[in-house]
């Protein structure tokens, strides 16, 4: 399905085979380029600036308090990293958490991505009274500090008596005019007009122009889009911290706020917390990944 | 949430770090041992959260909601109370920072909702608490087996309302005492003994400040006096009887000289170089008891169980602890109960059990947090309480001593606001190379602001 | 853009019928259809825009707007956090004041300035970075999950390590910077220090998202267009600068919109840089952001009033940024 329906940019504007053959590959940039040496080289510097402060992080959660005071700080693991991932996992009680987080940022992800799509395809290609104004109020809702919104919210919340419920924390975190205005600016760019005209001319419902022509072209963006709310989810803190407990269902950063307590923090315990907070998302990442990116491929292949 | 015995563990595994890698071994053996110890430990907490899994169905759960440092559960005292009380089943709710913890109770407070049965007030908003939520909160003075006498006199009247209500059970107070490095004063020149110490500076910050020149004067190399100006000028406030507010409730700091005098000599203090430049609690801060980097800090008795935590092996036995200059308080917290909970009865029965003094001295015994009830004073986990950093000294009777000096003082709602700005937007400015004069223009620029409504 | 498709689709089936005149009774059938058809056509279209943008705003109806309401009525009143209902109406006077707060305008040069300093290297770096992984690359799933691993780590998570990263005695940092012989550098308490240092967190969690977003759209950028200007001479560099570039407009201004409202609301790093002195932002409030002052009055000193005045300030600020910024966009383009 995907293959018929993202063709028709290319048929609308159809090069003439021959150049298409005569074009050696090295002349062509983007997606088909081989990268050369300096590339390589910039992408392993960036590796290394991106994974340090992680591995330095499990670093510091191997070590203790003491080791951390001294110069020169370490650089390799010590002896107590499983001990502290242990200890965290148990008294985090993180195997709840991590259920829990995943339900609520899967459920978060997924739904902002379903709702982005549709109105950011509308914002980008349909033509409607007040849909100036309307995007206006998306880009605005985007502008409110969240630290403060959350005291009236928290206020509502109290009385849908909905403390401690893993709702309180999905419903709000659906409000994404983020997720409309990537999906309108991608779709913008991403999806030809042409190919909305030929799925009218062959009398498709606006619906059926959705399901058969905006999701196949806004696929890597979807993908994009739910790999970041799915991120933004699982880690946000202020608002899960007020409406659950950790006795209740608490998410992993509610969770491991407890952890490291005592009249003596224990650095490296709150470290553990930290990086098993961050762990199963980069476990996903390293999984998935080749499912994600084969989603954005596939749009440069076909696009 | 198991159970967890956290300073033993830090001890045992820093001392294995501190050897060579050729003593892996020894300190995986010693880490598995803590390990052991701890799995012991986790096992007491499995069986009652079994038995909650199990048959919890008809039991009556207390939820408390504590920031990081109470230590009910490590000491034990849940089990306890659990097996006095087969009805009742204990959970808590732990964050470990109060600056997270608070602003979520006032909000789950002001909203009725959220609340766990129990919640635990720190010292330094137990003003406000009484001020702004007496009437969401149980009158404590009223359960079973409660009475004002109970408690450290000043204690008990911090969570108390105008007209009588008492809205939070005193857990531990911080009695202060200055805490000293023995080697780091002998080579000094400075005497080395408690009681001689103690004389130095016996009734006036002035003569401690002095005493730190003396220090100065041959100080080993790369030490301070005193570990942070912020410790000193709260250690000097914390025995005044009114500082910030007076007992008309009304906000005094910029005029009453007590403030002043105490913000001047940390100042000098300061610019002298007889502070470290450094903010408690930080950690940068850390790595200074680390690293043996000063000789002095006014210290409650959870500030040794810090130490403890913070300091290389060989630190151990080379500390001792001297009376201060005056007698004041750190710290400390409150147990209130909200008339909303399900189960508010039963939670301040809990709340009174868990304040009485034999939990308090067991307290003591196992997190180093001070009794506020001054009958445990007399119980033997206070009376032959030692430490590891202080050898042999007979620390539950000196800070006790201290204990009963302490002089009621007033507190008010933003004492802390008041107390963050001089100390942290204030002398340690004067660390940085700012003079103690501008120093003061800038905390109470910051102050003023963070007052106004 | 401009082409209408959707006004233009439905004449061209619509009208055809009434244009033919009909034959017999089966063409009028067909053609009651169709008008049927076309009717049904028309409500489609006038109405599927706004079913595809209401859930949208009813969830916003339902969990965003009455905070917003609730800010702004507080904004107009001496309102503390211990008693949120509990309202004295003082007017303007939570905006006038901040005239002359200067609390407020320092927070605002520290926001602009952490802005600048985090998001111009950010964008630049994961534009050059989405163009390199637009390449074949041997491993290219691997620095895709490389990329978005510092996203991935909470705020909280980073923070707490670059703090311990940019200690001042024993930060790995100042420790690395010994070794080629430069003096420790007291990364929380010099200004211009402690906002490259809080800008370097926002920089480390930010430029791998930021180029996965430009990736995604460079690879929704028809190949042709690379062809085409290959065949007419035009280098790597230019093929960047004059299709790749170009194609990526909406995005760019995406990333620049979203960045430009992240930067005004920065809290989280500068909160947690210095945890130890409140939301204060540094001893001399150094690098306390907008957010983080914001943040202070609501949270910390819990003045709900002040805060929300605060926080209508800088939408209100947002908002003036928004239309210079169209407004002189609009010039060069005029002028271009």
């Amino acid at each position: 399905m995907t293959t018929t329906l993202t063709k028709p940019p290319a048929d609308a504007v159809p090069p003439p085979p021959p150049k298409r053959t005569r074009i050696s590959k090295a002349a062509r940039a983007g997606g088909q380029l081989h990268a050369g040496p300096v590339a390589y080289v910039i992408l392993a510097l960036f590796t290394i600036g991106s994974l340090f402060p992680l591995v330095w992080t499990a670093i510091a959660a191997s070590r203790d308090n003491q080791r951390l005071a001294q110069n020169p700080p370490p650089f390799w693991f010590g002896a107590n990293l499983f001990d502290k991932l242990e200890v965290a996992w148990t008294d985090a009680n993180l195997g709840e958490a991590f259920l829990n987080t995943t339900i609520v940022a899967g459920i978060s992800a997924l739904t902002i991505v379903f709702l982005s799509t549709i109105a950011g395809f509308a914002f980008a290609k349909l033509r409607f009274k007040g849909r100036g104004a309307l995007m206006l109020i998306v880009v605005g809702t985007m502008m409110v500090p969240p630290q403060l919104s959350i005291i009236p919210l928290y206020m509502m919340v109290a009385k849908l008596d909905w403390t401690d419920q893993l709702q309180a924390v999905i419903l709000p975190s659906l409000v994404s005019a983020f997720g409309v205005f990537f999906m309108r600016q991608y779709l913008l760019q991403a999806l030809p007009d042409e190919i909305i005209e030929a799925a009218r001319v062959d009398g498709a419902s606006s619906w059926r122009v959705v399901w058969h022509v905006v999701f196949p072209a806004a696929r890597p963006a979807m993908a994009v889009l739910g790999m970041l709310m799915f991120v933004q989810t699982w880690n946000d803190f202020l608002w899960p911290f007020l409406v659950l407990t950790q006795n209740g269902s608490p998410t992993v950063q509610v969770a491991v706020a407890g952890l490291g307590r005592g009249y003596t923090p224990d650095q490296s315990l709150i470290m553990a917390g930290a990086l098993l907070g961050t762990l199963p998302l980069l476990v996903v990442f390293a999984i998935f990944g080749k499912q994600i990116v084969g989603g954005i491929m596939q749009g440069a292949v076909k696009g | 949430m198991r159970a967890r015995t956290l300073p033993q563990s830090q001890l045992r595994s820093s001392r294995g770090t501190a050897t060579t890698r050729r003593k892996a071994v020894v300190l995986t053996a010693v880490v598995s041992l803590g390990m052991g110890l701890l799995a012991g430990c986790a096992d007491d907490g499995g069986d009652e959260s079994g038995s909650s899994s199990g048959g919890g169905e008809g039991k009556t759960v207390i939820t408390l909601g504590l920031f990081g440092t109470q230590g009910f559960k490590e000491a034990g005292l849940y089990a306890e109370y659990e097996k006095l009380n087969p009805d009742i089943k204990i959970q808590e709710n732990v964050v470990e920072r109060n600056e997270n913890y608070y602003p979520a109770l006032v909000n789950h407070l002001t909203t009725n909702s959220g609340l766990q049965d129990i919640q635990a007030v720190e010292v330094g908003n137990i003003a406000e608490v009484v001020e702004t939520q007496a009437s969401k909160l149980m009158d404590l003075s009223k359960v079973e087996g409660v009475k004002a006498s109970g408690w450290l006199d000043w204690k008990w009247k911090q969570a108390t309302t105008k007209d009588g209500q008492t809205v939070g059970l005193g857990t531990d107070v911080g009695p202060m005492a200055i805490c000293y490095r023995k080697d780091l004063f002998e080579k000094a020149g400075l005497p080395t003994d408690r009681e001689e110490v103690g004389k130095l500076w016996a009734g006036s910050w002035d003569k401690l400040v002095e005493v730190g020149e003396d220090y100065k004067a041959k100080a080993p190399k790369d030490t301070t006096f005193l570990d942070s100006p912020g410790g000193l000028i709260n250690a000097i406030l914390s025995g005044e009887s009114e500082k910030f507010y007076d007992a008309s409730g009304k906000v005094i700091y910029k005029t009453n000289p007590a403030v002043k005098n105490a913000f001047d000599l940390t100042a000098k203090a300061a610019k002298d170089g007889l502070t470290g430049n450094q903010t408690q609690f930080q950690p940068a801060w850390d790595t200074t008891i680390a690293n043996s980097k000063f000789a002095a800090i006014s210290c409650p008795p959870w500030m040794l169980g810090y130490i403890k935590g913070k300091s290389q092996p060989d630190a151990a036995g080379k500390w001792d602890v001297a009376a201060a200059p005056k007698p004041g308080n750190w710290g400390g917290t409150f147990l209130a109960v909200p008339k909303s909970g399900k189960n508010s009865e039963e939670a301040a029965k809990l709340a009174a059990w868990l304040t009485a003094p034999e939990q308090q001295a067991k307290l003591f015994a196992k997190q180093g947090s001070f009794p506020s009830a001054p009958a445990a004073y007399d119980l033997p986990q206070v009376t032959d309480a030692k430490n590891d950093m202080t050898g042999d000294s007979p620390i539950g009777t000196i800070f006790a001593e201290a204990a009963k000096e302490i002089p009621a003082q007033v507190i008010g709602p933003k004492d802390q606001i008041v107390q963050q700005g001089l100390t942290d937007n204030g002398v340690i400015l004067v660390t940085q190379g700012k003079s103690p004069a501008e120093a003061w223009k800038n905390a109470v620029k910051t102050i003023d602001n963070n007052l106004e409504k | 853009m401009a082409t209408r498709h959707d006004t233009a689709a439905p004449p061209v089936k619509g009208g055809a019928a009434p244009g033919r005149p009909p034959v017999d009774a089966a063409a009028a059938e067909a053609a009651k259809k169709r008008a049927r058809l076309s009717r049904r056509w028309q409500r489609d279209i006038r109405w599927s825009p706004y079913a595809f943008v209401s859930p949208f705003f009813l969830l916003f109806l339902a969990f965003g707007l009455f905070p917003l309401i609730y800010t702004g009525w507080a904004s107009l009143h001496t309102v503390e956090l211990t008693a949120p209902t509990d309202m004295e109406w003082v007017g303007l006077r939570n905006y006038t004041r901040i005239f002359d707060d200067e609390f407020f305008w320092n927070a605002a040069r520290n926001t602009l300035t952490i802005g600048i300093i985090s998001t111009v290297p950010q964008l630049l770096m994961a534009m050059g970075l989405a163009h390199i992984l637009n390449y074949k690359l041997r491993g290219s799933t691997f620095y895709r999950v490389v990329m978005l691993a510092p996203y991935a780590t909470s705020i909280a998570a980073a923070s707490l390590v670059f703090v311990l990263l940019f200690g001042r005695d024993y930060g790995m940092i100042n420790w690395a910077l010994d070794l080629v012989g430069i003096d420790a550098i007291d990364w929380q308490n010099d200004k211009w220090y402690s906002q490259i240092a809080v800008s370097s967190i926002i920089i480390w969690r930010w430029t791998g998202y930021n180029a996965l977003i430009y990736l995604a759209a460079m690879q929704a950028i028809p190949q042709d267009l690379y062809e085409s200007a290959a065949l007419d001479g035009a280098s790597r560099w230019q093929q960047f600068i004059h299709v790749t570039l170009p194609s990526l407009r909406p995005t760019i201004l995406f990333t620049v919109v979203v960045s430009t409202i992240g930067a005004s609301q920065v809290f989280g790093e500068p909160l947690l840089f210095d945890a130890n002195k409140g939301a204060s932002g540094g001893s001399q409030h150094q690098f306390q952001t907008l957010g983080l002052y914001l943040y202070e009055q609501g949270w910390v000193n819990q003045h709900l009033g002040r805060a929300s005045a605060i926080a209508w300030a800088m939408f209100l600020i947002l908002i003036v940024i928004g239309i210079v910024n169209s407004v002189i966009s609009r010039r060069l383009r005029a002028s271009s």
